[in-house]
This record gives C-alpha cells, sequence and structure tokens, in this order.
C-alpha cells in the first residue's frame, strides 16, 4: 500500500488493487482451474432447431448411464420467474428439454465423460429425434395477429404488456413539431471473457451439496437452486472463486447450473460443465434487443413536449429466474424522458417471446436503449428546427436548480448540476473547433461527425423501488460482517461478488478510513455462501452504495465496542477517548486496537464487567432515500465516417460525469472506460442476428465481432462532485454508466456528419453496411427530391 | 495416445496425449498450469497466448504433440523474466486488470511486443494487441502500461 | 469446444507425407501452421481422421532468390515475412499484406502455404499471389508440377490439389521494372477477415498493371477492364467507376449496392495508393 499516505484519508485514494497480485503472477483461481479427485466433465446435447417437438432422444447403448435427460435426473422444481404479477405469463423453463424445444441452443441432454472432449464425442452420438414447429423470430411480428405461438396455451406472444400514461399526451396531437422514429437496438451477447461454469459435487463428510459456480451473487443462486432442486439451503454451499468478467450474464439461474448439481447428486463424484464459448453466443445471456416506435413532440421553441408510442422488448423463448426481462420494459419506459422536463408520456410496451434464446441483463439494462432512442430523438429535433442539438438539450434538461426532481415517468433525480456537464463535455471537446474542421471538410472524403449524449444511472435502489418492480427476491439491502482477530487485524465477509470491480480494495478503503486503520491490516472476502452473510449479488450499480454501506456500519459497531474497552483499559469515560491511528486515544495515554482486540478475544479478564467477549459485528445498510441516487454524464464523440465503405471511426470520446463521492478515482475511471468499451461494442460491433428459420448467424468471434485495443479509444474522463445526500459517504453507484451512452453519442455523431442529407441512424450495431445503406437512402431521398 | 515431451518452463515434460489435445489442454490438465486461460478456443481472444520456441502462440491452435520437442514458456514460467516483472508493475500501476481472466495473455503478448519493438507508441501498442481480447478494462490501462514499460525498458 | 478424434502422423519425408495423405477410405488433411484447421476442428466444423504433419519438412521451408524471382517455401509464415525475413523485390508489398493478416500470434504459426490451399474466398495471400503473378509449385506422388495461383485456386475452399499432393510453395517472377502498389483492406474489426481487399501492382510506370479483387467472390478475380484504364493512363474517378462496375459485372454480379460501392472505395483507394508511389 505503498504509494498512499494516510494522512490523506482513505476515501478518496488512488490505492493500488489488492486482487491485482494473483492475476499478475498466474495465480487467480476461476472454475476451469479447480482440480477435484474423480472429476468428470459434461457436455451438453442441445437444439439445433429453433422451435420443435422433442419426440425420442436416443442414448448410445454402450454409454447410456453418462447420458442424462430429464427423466433422469428428476425430479426438478421449475421455478416460476419474471415479476410477480398475474398478468406475467408463466413460461416454464426446465432444466433439460421436457419434449419441446423453443430455441436453438437449448439443453436436451448432458453428456458426462473423463473428459471434455469425450463428452463432447458422446453428446454427437446421441440422437434426437425432433418435429420441427413454425418459427417466430421477430418481436414486433410475434405480435401480431395469426403469428406462430412459442406457448400454445398463452393467448399470445406476451409475457406481458403495460402503459404508461403520464400528464396529458392527448394535447400532444397538436404540438407544432412531431417526429415519429423507429429504433432498434439489436440483440446481443454479455461476453464475459470467462464463460460460465459449474462444478459440483457431493461432499460426503458435510453431507452438503458444493457448488462453485462463476457467479455473480452466491446466496441468490443458492435459494433458486434449494428450489429447484428440492434441497434445503444449510444443505447447499455455492462458492464462487474468482470470476472473470459476469456484466449482468452470471446473475440467473441457468438450467445448465440445475443439471449439473443434479447430476451431481446422482452420481456421488464430482463434475464439471464449462461452457465453450459458442454455448456462450448461442445459449447465454442475451441482451439488448429493443425495438422503439416512438413519436416525440415539441414546441416551436424548441421545447420538448412529450413523447408516445410502443416498446417492444425481445424477450427470447423463457424468463430467467428470478426476474426475467420484465424489468426491460419498466426501465425503458421510465428512462425514455431522459432527465428532460418532458410532461407528458404515453407507452404501450410488449415483453414478447420469441424463437430465440432466452434475454437477461446487461451492463446498463434497459437504459442504453431507452437513451439511445431519446438521445437520438433530441437531435431529429433539433435538426428539425436547424438548432445545435447541444443547445436544445441544454434548454430541455432540468437545472441544478431544480434537482431533486420527478420525471413524468417517475424517476426522482437527486443531486447534481446537468448542465455543468454538458458544458464540460462541450469544452473537452471543443465544439468550436470540431465545427471548424467540419466546415473545412476532409483530405480524405471521410465526413467528421460531432455527438452528444446525456445519460442518467440509477443505483442504490431500495426496497420500496424493488417492491414496486414486483421482483421476486427484493434487493434491498446489502450485508457486512465484521471480526476483528486478536492482533488487530480485520476481515470482512460480504455478502456481493467481487469479479472486477475491486472490491478487495475499496471495500477496504472504507474499512481503513472507518477504523483509522491501514488497508494492509484489512481483508475483503466474499463468494461462498458458507461463510458470508446474505446478500444479493453484485448487479445494477449497487455494491459501493449497499456493501460500502454495510462495511461502514460494521466498522461504527466494532469502533464503538473498541473504545468502550479502550477506555475501560485506559481507566477512563469513554466521553474522554478518541479513536484515532488504530488506537484509542484518553487522557493519559493510548492502547492499540491489537492489544484491545487481543482482550476481546483472548483475553476476557481485561473487558469491562459484563461485555461479551470477541470484537465481530453484521451490519446490513438501505440507503435512506430508497428510490436511489443517481449518477450522470454527458459523452461527447467526434468520428470519421466513410460513406462508401460504411466504416466509422473514433477520434476523440470525452466524458463528463458525476458519481458522487469517489472511494478510489482510479478504479472510477477504470469501470469508465470499460463500460465505453461494452458501449462501443453495442453501437459498432456487437450482433447476433437470427434467420428466418430461428438460426442465430453469430456463434464464434468469426461473426460476433469483438472490439479490441484498435477499436476502443482511450476517452478522456472529467468529474464533477456532487455526493449523493441519501448514502454514506455521498456515493453513487457506476458501473453500468459507460455502457449506457455510446450507442446513443455515436449514432448522433454519425447522423451529425451525414445532417446536410438527413441521413438517420436508428438501428444498432452501426455496422459498415447500415452506415453506408443510410448514406445511401438519404442520397437518393435527396436527388429524388432535388 | 503419442507419448510429448516438451521443454516445459525450462523442464522436460513428458506425458501420452490424445493427438487432439491442445497445447492449452495440455498444460491446463495435465500439467496443472493454469494461468494459461480459454476465451474462445478458437483463435480470437487471446487468452490463451504462450511462447512456444519463444514465439508468441495461441494454445488453443496448437496441437501437443506438434510442440514435440519443442520448448513452451508459460506465465508460470517467466517469473523471473526481467521484462515480465516490470509490465507486471506498470500492469498494477495503470488499472490495466479488472478480473483478471484476460492478464496472463495479455503479459505474455506485451512481452512479445517489447521484444520486438523498441519504445513502441501507444497506437502501435494498440494495433499489436489487435487480436487480445479484454472485456473489462477497455484497453486504456493496458496500452498505458505497456508503452511504459516500453520506455523504462529502452 | 474439443475436436473429434483423430489420428496423427508426422512423416520425415515429403513421399511419406503424400503417401500417408493419399491413404484410401479415409479423410486426411495437412497440417502446416494449424491456424485454419485447428479452429474448425475445435468448433467440429471439420472433421479429419487422419492428421498428416507438414510442418517440419525442409523441404517446405526454402526461401530463395533467384535472377528469375523469388520461391517461398509453403511453410513460411506471415510474421517471417512480416519482419521481412524473405527477400523484398515487390517494393514492400508482401511485409505490408503479410502484417495486417489476423494477429502476431496467429501469424508465427499461419504460413502461407496453408492460406493458398485452403483458399478463403476472403484471405490474402492467393489475392497478393495472383496480382503478382506468382505459381505454385506442388508435389504430388507422380512429381512437381507447377500452376498459376490464379487458376490453382478453382473456388471457395476450392482448389486444384489432388488427393496426395502438398503444396511446396510459390515462385514469384521478378519484376523488370520497380514495382509500384496499392493495398487496400476493410474489415469489419482489426484482424477479423475482410468484407474487400484489393490489390493495384504494376511493373515500373506504363508497365502492365493488374488489379485484383478478393472478398467479393467464392475467390479472388482479376479487374480486367480497371487494369485496362489504368495502363492507358487515363482514369478519372468516373471511367475507374464505370471500369469496376464492368468489372464487378463479370464474376460478383450477385453484389448488392452496398458491396458494390465498398469494393469500388477499397480498389480506389488502392487505386490512390499507387499512385501516390
Ligand atoms: C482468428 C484468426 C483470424 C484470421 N484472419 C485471417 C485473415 O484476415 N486473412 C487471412 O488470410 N487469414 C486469416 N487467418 C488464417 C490464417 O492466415 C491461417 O494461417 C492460414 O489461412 C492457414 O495457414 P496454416 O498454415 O495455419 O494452415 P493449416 O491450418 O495448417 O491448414 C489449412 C488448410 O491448408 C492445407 N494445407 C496447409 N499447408 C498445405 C500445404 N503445404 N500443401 C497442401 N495443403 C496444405 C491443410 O490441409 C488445411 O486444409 C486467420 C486465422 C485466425 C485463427
Ligand atoms: S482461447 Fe485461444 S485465442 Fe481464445
Ligand atoms: S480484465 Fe477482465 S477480461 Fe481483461
Amino acid at each position: 500500500m505503498a504509494d498512499h499516505a494516510a494522512s490523506d484519508g482513505w476515501i478518496g485514494a488512488r490505492l493500488l488493487r489488492k486482487e491485482d497480485a494473483r492475476h499478475l503472477h498466474g495465480h487467480g483461481m476461476f472454475i476451469a482451474d479447480i482440480k477435484m479427485p474423480g472429476l468428470q466433465d459434461i457436455a451438453f446435447v442441445r437444439s439445433q432447431h429453433a422451435h420443435a417437438k422433442v419426440r425420442q432422444v436416443t442414448k448410445p447403448a454402450d454409454a447410456a448411464a453418462q447420458v442424462f435427460t430429464l427423466a433422469d435426473i428428476g425430479p426438478l422444481h421449475i421455478l416460476e420467474a419474471g415479476p410477480e404479477l398475474a398478468a406475467h405469463r408463466h413460461s416454464p423453463y426446465p432444466a433439460l428439454a421436457d419434449g419441446r424445444v423453443r430455441y436453438v441452443g437449448q439443453t436436451i441432454a448432458a453428456c458426462m465423460q473423463p473428459t471434455r472432449a469425450a463428452a463432447e464425442d458422446l453428446a454427437d452420438r446421441v440422437s434426437v429425434e425432433m418435429e420441427e414447429l413454425p418459427v417466430v423470430v421477430d418481436c414486433i411480428a410475434a405480435m401480431r395477429q395469426g403469428s406462430p405461438r412459442v406457448f400454445e396455451n398463452w393467448a399470445d406472444n406476451a409475457f406481458i404488456t403495460s402503459t404508461v400514461n403520464e400528464g396529458k399526451p392527448a394535447s400532444l396531437a397538436s404540438a407544432p413539431i412531431r417526429l415519429r422514429r423507429q429504433f432498434r437496438m439489436n440483440r446481443q451477447a454479455t461476453v464475459s471473457l470467462e464463460c460460465r461454469g459449474s462444478l459440483t459435487y457431493w461432499d460426503h463428510r458435510l453431507n452438503e451439496l458444493v457448488v462453485y459456480l462463476s457467479t455473480q451473487g452466491g446466496h441468490v443462486k443458492r435459494l433458486g437452486l434449494s428450489q429447484a432442486l428440492g434441497l434445503p439451503e444449510h444443505q447447499i454451499r455455492v462458492i464462487a472463486p474468482d470470476v472473470g468478467g459476469g456484466f449482468g450474464g452470471k446473475n440467473r439461474l441457468m438450467p445448465e447450473d440445475i443439471a449439473v448439481a443434479a447430476i451431481a447428486m446422482k452420481v456421488g463424484h464430482p463434475v464439471r460443465w464449462i461452457e465453450d464459448r459458442r454455448e456462450h453466443l448461442l445459449a447465454s445471456v442475451h441482451c439488448r434487443d429493443h425495438a422503439y416506435d416512438l413519436t416525440i413532440s415539441a414546441d416551436k421553441d424548441g421545447t420538448l413536449l412529450g413523447v408516445e408510442g410502443d416498446v417492444y422488448i425481445d424477450a427470447g423463448a423463457y424468463a430467467l429466474w428470478p426476474t426475467g426481462s420484465f424489468m426491460e420494459a419498466s426501465m425503458a419506459s421510465r428512462n425514455l424522458t431522459g432527465p428532460y422536463r418532458i410532461k407528458h408520456l404515453k407507452l404501450n410496451t410488449f415483453t414478447v417471446a420469441t424463437n430465440k434464446a432466452p434475454m437477461g441483463p446487461y451492463r446498463g439494462v434497459a437504459r442504453p436503449g431507452a437513451c439511445f432512442a431519446i438521445e437520438r430523438m433530441v437531435d431529429e429535433v433539433a435538426r428539425e428546427l436547424g438548432r445545435e442539438p447541444f443547445d436544445l438539450r441544454k434548454q430541455n434538461i432540468v437545472t441544478a436548480a431544480e434537482l431533486p426532481s420527478r420525471t413524468a415517468a417517475g424517476m426522482r433525480l437527486d443531486t447534481g448540476d446537468y448542465i455543468a456537464s454538458l458544458d464540460m463535455a462541450r469544452q473537452m471537446i471543443d465544439m468550436p473547433a470540431i465545427r471548424k474542421r467540419q466546415a473545412a471538410g476532409e483530405a480524405d472524403g471521410r465526413a467528421i461527425g460531432l455527438g452528444f449524449a446525456f445519460y442518467t444511472e440509477q443505483s442504490g435502489h431500495g426496497t420500496v423501488e424493488w417492491v414496486k418492480r414486483k421482483s421476486r427476491v427484493v434487493p434491498g439491502y446489502e450485508s457486512a460482517s465484521g471480526r476483528m482477530l486478536p492482533d488487530g487485524s480485520v476481515i470482512f465477509h460480504v455478502g456481493v461478488q467481487n469479479h472486477g470491480q475491486g472490491h478487495e480494495t475499496t471495500l477496504a478503503q472504507i474499512a481503513a478510513h472507518e477504523l483509522t486503520i491501514d488497508p494492509s491490516r484489512i481483508s475483503i472476502r466474499y463468494g461462498d455462501t458458507a461463510t458470508t452473510p446474505f446478500g444479493f449479488g453484485t448487479f445494477a450499480s449497487r455494491s459501493i452504495v449497499f456493501a460500502g454501506g454495510a462495511v461502514a456500519k460494521s466498522c461504527r459497531a466494532l469502533v464503538e465496542k473498541i473504545q468502550r474497552i479502550g477506555a475501560h483499559l485506559l481507566q477512563t469515560d469513554v466521553a474522554n477517548t478518541r479513536v484515532e491511528g488504530g488506537a484509542v486515544h484518553g487522557p493519559s495515554g493510548k492502547i492499540s486496537f491489537a492489544e484491545i482486540a487481543y482482550a476481546a478475544n483472548v483475553r476476557q479478564e481485561h473487558l469491562p464487567a459484563g461485555m461479551d467477549p470477541l470484537l465481530d459485528a453484521t451490519a446490513t445498510y438501505e440507503p435512506t432515500e430508497t428510490g436511489g441516487v443517481f449518477s450522470y454524464g454527458t459523452h461527447a464523440v467526434v468520428v470519421a465516417v466513410e460513406p462508401d465503405t460504411g466504416v466509422v471511426e473514433i477520434l476523440d470520446y470525452v466524458v463528463a460525469e458525476d458519481c458522487g463521492t469517489m472511494i478510489n478515482p482510479m478504479i472510477v475511471d477504470g469501470q469508465v472506460q470499460g463500460g465505453i468499451a461494452q458501449g462501443i461494442g453495442t453501437a459498432l460491433y456487437e450482433e447476433i442476428p437470427y434467420d428466418e428459420a430461428g438460426q442465430p448467424l453469430a456463434t464464434s468471434f468469426a461473426d460476433y465481432m469483438m472490439p479490441c485495443a484498435p477499436e476502443i479509444p482511450k476517452v478522456r474522463i472529467g468529474h464533477l462532485v456532487t455526493p449523493a445526500l441519501a448514502t454514506e459517504y455521498g456515493v453513487k453507484g457506476l458501473g453500468e454508466g459507460g455502457a449506457i451512452a455510446p450507442p446513443a453519442v455515436i449514432a448522433n455523431a454519425v447522423a451529425d456528419a451525414f445532417r446536410s442529407i438527413g441521413a438517420s441512424f436508428n438501428e444498432t450495431p452501426l455496422t459498415p453496411r447500415r452506415v453506408s445503406e443510410a448514406v445511401d437512402r438519404a442520397r437518393r431521398a435527396k436527388g429524388a427530391a432535388a | 495416445m503419442t507419448d510429448v515431451t516438451i521443454d516445459l518452463n525450462g523442464a522436460k515434460v513428458s506425458h501420452a496425449v490424445e493427438p487432439r489435445q491442445t497445447l492449452a489442454d495440455f498444460l491446463r490438465e495435465l500439467c496443472g498450469l493454469t494461468a494459461t486461460h480459454l476465451g474462445c478456443e478458437h483463435g480470437a481472444c487471446g487468452a490463451c497466448t504462450v511462447l512456444v520456441d519463444a514465439q508468441a502462440t495461441r494454445s488453443c491452435l496448437q496441437l501437443a504433440v506438434m510442440c514435440d520437442g519443442r520448448s513452451v514458456q508459460t506465465l508460470e514460467g517467466l517469473r523471473n523474466d526481467p521484462v515480465m516483472d516490470v509490465l507486471k508493475r506498470h500492469f498494477h500501476e495503470c488499472h490495466a486488470l479488472q478480473c483478471g481472466f484476460c492478464t496472463p495473455g495479455m503479459l505474455i503478448t506485451a512481452r512479445d511486443i517489447l521484444r520486438r519493438l523498441v519504445k513502441p507508441e501507444a497506437q502501435t501498442v494498440r494495433h499489436e494487441l489487435s487480436g487480445q481480447i479484454c472485456r473489462c478494462t477497455g484497453y486504456a490501462g493496458i496500452v498505458d502500461a505497456i508503452v511504459a514499460a516500453g520506455q523504462e525498458l529502452a | 469446444m474439443k475436436a473429434a478424434p483423430f489420428e496423427y502422423v508426422r512423416p520425415g519425408t515429403l513421399a511419406e507425407a503424400s503417401a500417408a495423405l493419399g491413404r484410401d477410405g479415409i479423410t486426411t488433411a495437412a497440417i502446416a501452421g494449424g491456424q485454419s484447421l485447428l479452429p474448425m476442428l475445435n468448433l467440429r466444423v471439420a472433421f479429419i481422421d487422419l492428421l498428416v504433419d507438414i510442418s517440419r519438412l525442409e523441404e517446405l521451408r526454402a526461401v530463395t532468390e533467384t535472377p528469375d524471382g523469388l520461391h517461398i517455401g509453403a511453410l513460411t509464415t506471415h510474421a517471417a515475412i512480416e519482419d521481412g525475413k524473405v527477400p523484398d523485390l515487390f517494393g514492400g508489398l508482401l511485409r505490408r499484406v503479410a502484417g495486417q493478416i489476423s494477429y502476431r500470434a496467429v501469424r508465427n504459426h499461419g504460413t502461407i502455404g496453408g492460406s493458398v490451399a485452403l483458399a478463403d474466398p476472403a484471405a490474402d495471400w492467393p489475392g497478393c499471389l495472383m496480382a503478382l503473378g506468382a505459381s505454385v509449385r506442388i508435389a504430388g506422388r507422380d512429381g512437381v508440377r507447377s500452376e498459376p495461383v490464379s487458376e490453382f485456386v478453382r473456388d471457395a475452399y476450392t482448389t486444384s490439389l489432388a488427393t496426395g499432393e502438398i503444396i511446396l510453395g510459390f515462385d514469384l517472377p521478378r519484376p523488370d521494372a520497380p514495382l509500384r502498389w496499392g493495398f487496400a483492406k476493410v474489415a469489419r474489426k482489426s484482424g477479423a477477415f475482410a468484407s474487400s481487399i484489393a490489390f493495384v501492382v504494376a511493373r515500373g510506370k506504363g508497365g502492365p498493371v493488374s488489379v485484383v479483387l478478393t472478398a467479393a467472390a467464392s475467390r479472388a478475380h482479376s479487374c480486367s477492364q480497371t487494369a485496362e484504364q489504368l495502363e492507358q493512363g487515363a482514369g478519372s474517378d468516373e471511367a475507374l467507376r464505370r471500369a469496376i462496375a464492368s468489372d464487378l459485372l463479370t464474376f460478383a454480379q450477385d453484389a448488392d449496392s452496398y458491396q458494390q460501392r465498398l469494393h469500388t472505395a477499397t480498389i480506389l483507394r488502392a487505386i490512390r495508393e499507387w499512385r501516390a508511389q
């Protein structure tokens, strides 16, 4: 911990990460790195068809015992997934097919062998007799009369529909400016570099099932596994070792998790399944896949009035436990006003089942789509009015004086200065210089475009918010259990999961701050249901707010007791003592935490009369404002676009963001840069198209384009710091923000490059083909008009 | 099964392997060397990069049998390598890793870049990293770290 | 994602390799760098009974410069060419092409022979070698034969290679005047297979010009009308666009309007680079 002097305080320190060393030396321990005697590998037989009846599964006679179908691993309970709303239709999702498959890649049988290669050989020898059924792959077509149905007993293909009606949308019909636009954010995968995986065995000594799972939250997975397997929770231990990225994709209970666990219970030796990249692209959590048909209304002076229209979420074939993808629609609609003073909102949302892989959460959940739609529309209104889009944003966005402010869609924006962020981004990108450059034109014939987009990111939302969302589990708190050991060093067990976020470092900084000791004396432990208090895991930008708060509370309980013991040992009143530098100071001297902890743990005779031994405090934490706190920021980007090839190059990318108090600015910047890289993937590269038969067309990295270093610019990041009022230290979550605005800002920049011909870029990813075709369409339209 | 002998991190290692076994699986499953990660198994992500006869190599695209008699170095074998030491320090200081899954392949690749190019600039480093996927960091810290290490070593 | 089982041999001589590849009743394949074959095997989109390792055959390694030109052994890796380990008779074109194929770790093993033998429609070498007028030298059970690359590559993943035949290497004629060239490539991301590659190569000023387009059809094709325009020294952008359009009609009839724009753009870019030399 050399490079930071404790006197500066630990909150806000650019402390280098505690978790780096093991990875730098190749000692990370990921699921696939774990060896167990007797371990066997699983490979799945997966559906080749998008929709079919499974007539017969024939096992090779010489290995029938190593092939498992649903009948072989049952009985299993199917968990109802999605919000707890009667209107949400149940889509029973078995661990292995029960006579019907509804997407390409669905698990039909599991094959077990000593190596993965042999398991795949066996899977190739299992023959599956199928009867193909009609397929539906487009979420809008799926809602038309007469569409084939994913579930026969549903009246149509909607998991659920809803309407939003705020203000007086009827008044919009007479608005002077009404622009109707369709947007698509296409389907992609989450693509953690480490795929999913499970290594599971029955521990005969402890009489419990041990599940090593690459997951973002072990406790909730245990809950689900317990219900699915019918095994009491005290007999299940879920351990997440090092997790090589999650981004939402490792936060649902998946059929493979259940199947592997059920097989482990049957066979009595360790079994594992390590997802490969093709399986990941085929059948892990898919995401995005929103379609919008919206009309924005505005006054002639540029005042934005309202948004109306339809929001479609292509949720794929099944809802994933626990919450399904219902939140996509509600979050998309709740973010469709952006931070603007838009008063009227009328939306119909459709969360639709199709014969595609089930949708799950991905960094930014729903907001990249909503941000794309509203920010594109703001630019379109500006273009219609001949205004600078930047100015139109500034005119309509809520000012610092108006905060806190409730949007038409019901979000309570808390603290910040949105206009300051807009101005900062404008200054950083140097808008006048870009406008000049555009006017001069480029020697290479490329068109230069400048775009802005603003986003907000809700985090730290608590019980009330999740209950409102009808969530099946209510992640309204987080927990931390602190224990000071006899030598005064401290271990915290937390319920969140670290898979790159740096919690071992940032939570230690918080504890160091509270306990006034060096972070090197503090360990943060997580990822084992046997040792950590119940918690929900890491998602929704919640960890620093919730786990940070829980660690702080646990520390304060420890300090309170430490101080009492210290006062006793110093023979003075608690009121006469203070805690500083890892010691309790009294009028006559000081006593170190180590001495106090020694007494509390192993020399109880020194404790005040009647005091219980041990320094051990478990705390839970929920912020005071349960609607959440909002990070926000402005992204600005300059692109160069070659109209004929459609290739987009990012020349400059800046962010002016505010996530409240930063515990560790280095980690904040890392999250922003990393989130933006993923957002650029959504904006320009990543896509899983399906053909009409429901066959996915990107099942390897040969077809699924992953941006690498040449594709991702170094983002210039500017910070505003407006502490939140409702959280410890004024922190706000920031893990997802980076991923929200890139599709919007890049599409706005590309559109800006071609503003003279009015080309529209309303579908992601903006592949070279889409870009070039949009330019061509606009040129033709203009040619035809002229 | 075919017998294969590889000079692995400076010591001779022999195993009987199936011809189809990749070098990556040989290292991970037979030799217990798990720093080498698998992110795609079709050559596109770079997580599995090791050195074969000192050349950066996708270990998922090498058969163990084809490496018979060759020398292979993994991150584990470069513990006392002076260039690697400098790189690791800069990776740490530049926040060049988050989940750490890409890190071993990145380090091996970074070392290969610095072995071939003197004081590479950011643009060059980016081009050289074009086959290494990092899903977490957005590459900025990685590029900074390699550039800084290149300057220190020049 | 593991390959299905196969057998493996590493013959010590070319003749043994040829014999092994010609074994009856089974599917055989040579493996050189493995950088195309292994992904296909791992993904189980290719199934081979017997893999014949030719990667250590000395006969395939030779790189020799003669008065007539250059012979590049089939096992020469992209990286060796990138690093200039192959004499440069072509004004740096080979190095430039090599350095943009895939990624360094793939280039360290992938070979020029494997690239041409596979005949991926989007591969870089077949088009480049065509533009340079190279021929492929092939060893079979009945001796050695030679064929221009432009004829050797027949279609997507299809060549004139007969069972048991092995590519020894490529003969690239020495240009009779300093070579001027242009090269343009568009890919969805760095290092990915291209959606369009154009080569423009001319011997000296006013010498014959060769224009080759890759990834527009099932194999690389010469754009003879465009080349003719360039040879005549004519070449307003408009005239060139017309020539490109009619070239595309001869071999890329299925190209939609985006592909036409894309290919036209890469050819024009390569021409600009060629002109600037
Ligand atoms: C991620 C990735 C991206 C790539 N991107 C590109 C790219 O953009 N452009 C590009 O051109 N290539 C690309 N490649 C392919 C790469 O260039 C391969 O190296 C090359 O195509 C094949 O060479 P190889 O030596 O590895 O052949 P192998 O994989 O060993 O063999 C390929 C085929 O050629 C046959 N073969 C090999 N050598 C001979 C011989 N001497 N005689 C007869 N038959 C032979 C084999 O039997 C096999 O059918 C990429 C590869 C990967 C993994
Ligand atoms: S695992 Fe080898 S390149 Fe991805
Ligand atoms: S740090 Fe997670 S993939 Fe690079």
